[in-house]
């Protein structure tokens, strides 16, 4: 399963907040009413697609630092699940990056642009 | 939830299931002389018996994986050793201790293949880690 595939389309009801700033934002601008009735606009599926990723690389940290503590603290945690928790918390905090970076080259390659 | 590393449900219950297999040898190995077990017998070997978990059934994910589990730790049952020890206080009229049938060459070879499954399941985690670090890499020029 690829990474993405596994990330839930985006709803706008799983972003309330977003969603309600950015519906009540545009409403104010009378120009660009008929553009963004009903359909959210690419930067807001983006934006909760990136922080979806964030906050499940962070659940996987969390996982992994509950396991050490467990495994410290002397309770009944094997030894190879922290290690396995610990690499997959790895690894995916790893494609966190390498999503930021690629971010931010693509950022700078269009602030880069001769206009 | 993002499945970063390949095939690390499975890995992960087989190293688990291998895990409880190497403490039921050393179970084994250290009650090889006890005469008393939690029934009052001497203590009987103990055997390990793996099954596949139905992840389906237990409302899991769709992904077809069969990870393996402990389905249960049975009894061996063959008799207990006669040894001939008078000085014993666990000794019978004749003198006769009945003492646990296990062999150490047994268990040790036992060990063994419980700890090469566990090292090969290990290098299973190692090669996935590797594979998803190149795969990351290769974005990069």
């Amino acid at each position: 399963m690829s990474p993405l595939s596994a990330i839930p389309a985006y709803s706008p009801a799983s972003l309330p907040q977003v969603n309600a700033l950015t519906s009540s934002d545009l409403s104010q601008l009378p120009a660009s009413a008929p553009v963004t009735s009903a359909t959210p606009i690419g930067g807001d599926v983006f934006s909760s697609m990136l922080g979806q990723m964030v906050s499940e690389v962070n659940a996987k940290q969390q996982i992994s630092g509950q396991m050490v503590n467990a495994l410290q603290s002397g309770q009944n945690v094997p030894l190879h699940q922290a290690v396995i928790s610990m690499q997959e918390a790895s690894v995916s905090f790893q494609l966190l990056v390498e999503v930021r970076n690629k971010l931010l080259e693509s950022y700078q390659e269009i602030m880069r642009m001769q206009i | 939830m993002i499945q970063i590393l390949t095939g690390i449900q499975n890995t992960s219950a087989a190293l688990d299931a291998e895990h409880t297999r190497l403490d039921v040898i050393s179970q084994n190995i250290a009650n090889a002389h006890t005469t008393h077990d939690v029934d009052g017998q001497p203590y009987q070997r103990r055997v390990v018996v793996f099954d596949t978990v139905m992840k389906n059934a237990m409302g899991g994910d769709e992904s077809g994986n069969l990870p393996t589990q402990v389905a249960r730790i049975e009894k061996d049952n063959r008799p207990p050793l006669q040894v001939y020890d008078p000085g014993n206080p666990e000794a019978d009229a004749r003198g006769m201790v009945a003492l646990p049938n296990i062999n150490i060459h047994e268990e040790m070879a036992d060990m063994i293949s419980a700890s090469r499954t566990f090292e090969a399941n290990l290098a299973v985690v190692k090669n996935a880690r590797s594979m998803a670090m190149q795969t990351l890499q290769m974005g990069k020029p």
